[in-house]
């Protein structure tokens, strides 16, 4: 056991604690007089209508795939500016590797935007 | 630290979870998740390699970075192409589409 | 990378970016026609600057590629299959409803991804190019996407290549591990001074698996029938084609020294004799019973897989000419098949069943002529071809002694020759009597384009040069 992970174990006890001695001392010192009322779930004051499990329409599938094709795409430039500054000379070539990737997914973008992928209607 | 034999182990039965998974859902979106988790057990492998036995290679790295964007547009396509298949099958289980014998 | 290796890699870089030029066009423009022309010229200029960069030849670029002649040849192949594939789709594609464009915009990324592949010297360029070929052709099996049955084919191929590319990646990653590298020559280097290294052995196992799917060696041919029958003609051959050509190049760049360097009965060895021997017999029988063309040139292709292993596993000089050489015929006589398909169909109404091609002869005396020519080199007749390939094959057999396999390769061969000839002979039958078996598409007026025309011109011419004046070829891979 390294000190990392003892520091980890307290933290993760702690964190876990905290709520459980938290609940239980709200649960025994609160009054307990449940009305039809009070035991339907919160939804920001208003009375809740329908079930909390509902389909998002499938229309929003092409948000969910761009966002992740772009999202993930990102993960490139990560190891890309770390190097960037370490490596002497050749700044141009590398600068414009990127510079050349980052367009091609802004292509994408114009491409999908040009498609109506980005339309809510 | 873990013996790198576990991690081994460990990824070896992950890829056999997905490949089971793969194999025995007959929802093409489970199936899809069992390719995607057969992909994390390759990937589990190259960190525990690149940690264990090869520190100052950095080849690992851009191997599971490259895995998962591909990783990503896989199921993306993937799920495209599922969800085609439910518009025209009405029914996403493997078994109940067979227009073709094999 | 520097500037310098720019150049020697222009024959892939030019399709690679007239696929992101397609797609900016595609925001300003669509037109189905005006995507075609753009992929063709792309597919054209990289044929063009391969003729300029075979001047720089044996060229490591990065640690990733080499640009040596294999790869300069292979590249030739895969692009001209490219080319052809996208004037075929432009006739099949006529009556489609849906958008047309993206068609060819995927096609020029998969054979991009091919391209990759055939001249990888690096685990992550392989991995790249098969993904890049894998995700583009899901689409494209997929894509006429009101016909149920290219959907199913879609799919089934979507979650096995998928499940594939799993088995390549852990392969990889368990090398990495048993190794320390990903490059294609340090993993020589490992295989022969260690040859029992279980880890390593493993790895290379897995990887085989992933490479024997996407060739359709049995035991990892099921999904071949049932996705040559689902997917439109001209990603049919592509699959075929571009698909099965990468994925030998890359088997030969990865193995071809390791069995080479290996004494004659190593593990792998006996690996690779099973798995050809197995293509070839099932692939052949199955052939046998198929009535439905496309099916049975899916069988056909696996029992040629099976061939082509045969030159692999003979190794040495011979294989490096043989191997190329038969891919080259291989890959003309089964564009030229899947080229007179497409031309009497549409996505909406294929000519699959070998009964449609009754009488095929007496309406379109051409179009049935060069199916012939096309089946003859299949099958390995003299003259086509598919002979002299087969012929390079069986010499490096021979060479290397590999008798059970040149004799089961001549055996099957023969047995081959029956489906050829029973689908050869429904050509040149008189339609049946009183049903007149007249499908839909042969109604619509045989307009064959002038592009579409010269396509199969140059397919017939080149399947029978590559029978009788195998020089210029040969003269390409350095032989003698």
């Amino acid at each position: 056991m390294t000190n990392q992970t003892i520091s980890i174990a307290i933290f993760f006890v702690l964190g876990v604690g905290f709520w459980m001695i938290a609940l239980a001392v709200s649960y025994l010192a609160r009054p307990s007089k449940p009305t039809k009322f009070k035991e339907t779930s919160y939804e920001c004051g208003i009375e809740p209508s329908g079930s909390a499990w509902y389909q998002v329409h499938v229309r929003y599938y092409i948000y969910a795939l761009l966002f992740v094709l772009f999202d993930v795409e990102v993960a490139f430039l990560y190891p890309w500016a770390v190097i960037f500054r370490r490596i002497d000379g050749g700044q141009m070539l590398l600068f414009s590797e990127l510079a050349i990737f980052v367009l091609i997914l802004v292509f994408g973008l114009v491409y999908a935007w040009r498609k109506g992928a980005l339309e809510w209607e | 630290m873990v013996p790198f034999a576990w991690i081994i182990l460990v990824s070896i039965l992950l890829f056999a979870l997905g490949a089971i998974a793969l194999i025995t859902r007959r929802n093409a979106v489970a199936a899809l998740m069992g390719v995607e988790l057969m992909l994390n057990a390759a990937n589990l492998n190259f960190v525990a390699a690149w940690r264990y036995y090869y520190p100052d290679h950095l080849d690992a790295q851009v191997a599971v970075l490259l895995v998962i964007t591909i990783a990503a547009a896989e199921a993306a396509v993937g799920l495209a192409i599922i969800l085609n298949l439910y518009r025209r099958f009405g029914t996403v289980d493997l078994d109940q589409i067979r227009l073709m014998r094999g | 990378m520097t500037w310098a290796d720019l150049p020697a890699l222009y024959p892939m870089l030019i399709p690679a970016a007239t696929a992101v030029l397609l797609l900016l066009t595609l925001t300003v423009r669509r037109d189905a026609r005006l995507a075609a022309g753009v992929a063709m010229a792309g597919f054209i200029a990289g044929l063009l600057a391969l003729a300029a960069s075979a001047a720089e030849l044996s060229h490591p670029v990065t640690m990733l590629l080499t640009v040596d002649r294999f790869a300069v040849v292979f590249w030739g192949i895969l692009l001209f299959a490219g080319l052809l594939v996208s004037v075929f789709a432009v006739g099949y594609f006529r009556t489609l409803r849906e958008p047309r464009e993206e068609f060819y915009l995927l096609w020029l990324l998969a054979v991009v991804g091919a391209m990759v592949m055939a001249a990888s010297a690096h685990f992550a360029a392989f991995f790249l190019g098969l993904e890049l070929l894998s995700v583009s052709l899901y689409v494209l099996i997929a894509y006429p996407r009101m016909q149920s049955r290219a959907v199913e084919a879609g799919v089934k191929y979507l979650i096995l290549a998928g499940a594939s590319s799993a088995f390549v990646l852990f392969g990889m990653a368990l090398t990495y591990a048993a190794t320390g590298t990903l490059t294609f020559a340090e993993l020589f280097t490992h295989l022969t001074l260690f040859p029992g290294d279980v880890l390593l052995l493993g790895g290379v196992v897995m990887i085989l698996v992933g490479v024997g799917f996407k060739l359709a060696l049995v035991p990892f041919h099921f999904w071949t029938p049932d996705v040559y029958e689902g997917a439109p003609l001209p990603v049919t051959a592509a699959v075929a084609t571009v698909s099965k050509g990468a994925a030998f190049a890359l088997l030969t760049r990865l193995l071809l020294g390791v069995i080479q360097a290996q004494p004659g009965h190593s593990t792998l060895a006996v690996i690779f004799t099973l798995l050809a021997l197995a293509s070839m017999i099932v692939g052949n029988l199955l052939a046998l019973a198929q009535g439905n063309l496309k099916r049975l040139l899916a069988y056909s292709s696996i029992a040629n897989m099976g061939y082509a292993l045969t030159a692999f596993i003979a190794g040495g000089d011979a294989a490096r000419v043989a191997i190329p050489y038969f891919f080259a015929g291989y890959i003309v006589a089964v564009l030229a098949a899947f080229g007179v398909m497409t031309q009497l169909s549409t996505p909406e109404h294929e000519l699959q069943e070998v009964e449609d091609y009754r009488g095929l002869a007496w309406r379109y005396p051409w179009s049935a002529a060069l199916l012939t020519v096309a089946l003859l080199s299949l099958a390995g007749i003299p003259l086509t071809a598919g002979f002299l390939g087969k012929f390079f094959v069986l010499t490096a057999g021979m060479a290397a002694g590999r008798w059970t396999l040149v004799v089961t390769l001549v055996l099957t061969s023969g047995l081959g020759l029956y489906y050829y000839l029973r689908v050869i002979t429904a050509l040149y039958q008189a339609p049946l009597e009183g049903e007149q078996p007249t499908p839909p598409p042969l109604h619509l007026p045989h307009r064959l384009s002038v592009l579409t025309g010269l396509a199969l011109a140059v397919l017939a011419a080149l399947l029978l040069l590559l029978g009788v004046y195998p020089s210029p070829v040969l003269h390409l891979l350095a032989w003698p």
